[in-house]
């Protein structure tokens, strides 16, 4: 059954994302004013932990979207044998990024690319949830995949929020966290760009799966497979079978530090988790129908920085832009 | 090192995200290149589903735009299934010669993510 709606937010969502803009917004833009460094714990829905480098973010961890070690090793790019060699080498030090580098899985501009995307989207999937409370902390917290510098989060806040607009203006959009999707009346056509990955989505879209849970699965962004959800349905391909309830009631935990959510299957609401606004729980919480691995520091990013490989291809003495993020 | 070359930018297409800019393109740049970047990935998702079920011709590569006084190169960088990306470039057309542009671009976008 393909629910009707038109438009995004229903008044609730809407309320709830409005203050979820407020409340993270104000909290990291304090954090940029002051070039603080530290913990932004962000209690809420599906909540997370902000890592603040000198004002700027370096990386999210949140139930709510793959963070970039999800990304790497789900859609392939980065082997198995190879993450845990270089994991055990350079994991605890914060070294990860430069030691797949420097191992050859993969590109120091591949992996730029891929954190600052992962970060964006959790951002995303911060703003689009709830949230009750942000609290930051100086003392840092553990980030397997920082992005360095880090993000501007000015501009990480404006992607977000032109991502909630986008989809917003979608006539019948698909939510992330709660429409649980399976096969439409259409079979695939082969082959399209962004599409190409039409048939693993298909394959995981079995009624039970919100584009939460595939986004785990796959290793996509969450909310690239919710546009492309989008897509998928309008052309016949998938339909929303039913939607999960989520739960607003308390304040709940962030994520804690280094900690993931479980890829596929697991509940936003249930990987939220129960949370107590004055103590943060240190340890991790199981979460139900949770499985698979779950290590989660999350960087990336949506800031459009300069770029010092982009520059190459200007002219020299173009009067390039060091900053094209700031006018 | 490229002619005319005023501004590029990294797309991503699934999301319509500028991942990385650089360049100058006067005090716009940032608004003007987020509205175009997500409208330069329906662009390349459409030309791409315009290319047939099979892709007889082969896979898209670039897609040139010019107007009286720019050029507008958008280059497809090979990257995995849902995370396509773009490679725009911004030329001023009095400066460039297109046919090398296109190829210079095509040269030099790999480095880009290496």
């Amino acid at each position: 059954m393909d629910l009707p709606r038109r438009g995004l937010p229903p008044t609730a969502d809407a309320d709830s994302q409005d203050a979820a803009v407020a409340l993270l917004g104000q909290a990291l833009l304090n954090c940029a004013a002051g070039r603080q460094s530290g913990a932004l714990r962000v209690y809420g829905q599906p909540g997370g932990t902000v890592h603040v480098v000198d004002g700027g973010v370096a990386g999210i961890d949140t139930p709510g979207a793959p963070g970039p070690d999800v990304v790497l090793l789900r859609s392939g790019r980065v082997p198995e044998p190879g993450w845990q060699d270089a994991f055990a080498v350079a994991a605890v030090d914060g070294r990860m990024g430069a030691e797949l580098v420097r191992r050859g899985l993969i590109g120091s501009g591949q992996l730029e690319v891929i954190l600052r995307a992962a970060l964006a989207d959790s951002m995303f999937a911060l703003l689009s949830g709830q949230v009750d409370e942000c609290r930051m902390e100086s003392a840092t917290a553990a980030c397997l995949l920082p992005l360095d510098p880090p993000a501007d989060s000015a501009a990480l806040l404006s992607e977000g929020l032109r991502r909630l607009r986008v989809l917003a203006s979608m006539p019948n959009p698909v939510r992330h966290d709660r429409d649980r999707v399976m096969r439409g009346h259409r079979a695939p056509p082969a082959g399209s760009m962004a599409g190409g990955g039409q048939d693993g989505i298909l394959a995981l879209a079995n009624g039970r799966r919100t584009a939460r849970d595939i986004a785990f699965a796959l290793g996509w962004g969450v909310y690239a497979l919710t546009l492309e959800f989008g897509r998928m349905r309008e052309a016949g391909l998938l339909t929303v079978s039913s939607r999960r309830n989520v739960t607003r009631d308390s304040p709940r935990d962030p994520v804690p530090a280094g900690k993931s959510a479980p890829p596929g299957g697991s509940h936003a609401a249930d990987a939220a988790g129960a949370g107590r606004p004055g103590q943060p729980p240190e340890l991790p919480r199981r979460r139900k129908a949770g499985s698979g691995p779950s290590r989660r520091s999350q960087p990336a990013s949506s800031q459009p920085g300069n770029s010092s490989a982009l520059l190459r291809l200007l002219r020299p003495g173009s009067a390039a832009d060091p900053e094209p993020g700031q006018k | 090192m490229m002619a005319g070359a005023r501004a590029a930018a990294l797309i991503d297409v699934g999301t319509g995200m500028v991942v990385r800019a650089a360049g100058k393109t006067g005090t716009d740049l940032p608004d003007a290149l987020q509205a175009a970047a997500a409208s330069l990935a329906d662009e390349a998702r459409v030309a791409t589903s315009s290319l047939g079920q099979a892709h007889p011709g082969g896979d898209l590569d670039q897609i040139m735009v010019t107007t009286t006084a720019r050029v507008h190169l958008t280059k497809v960088l090979e990257f995995r299934q849902g995370d396509a990306l773009l490679l725009f470039v911004d030329f001023d057309r009095a400066l460039t010669n297109q046919a090398l542009a296109a190829l210079q671009v095509g040269e030099l976008a790999p480095a880009l993510l290496a």
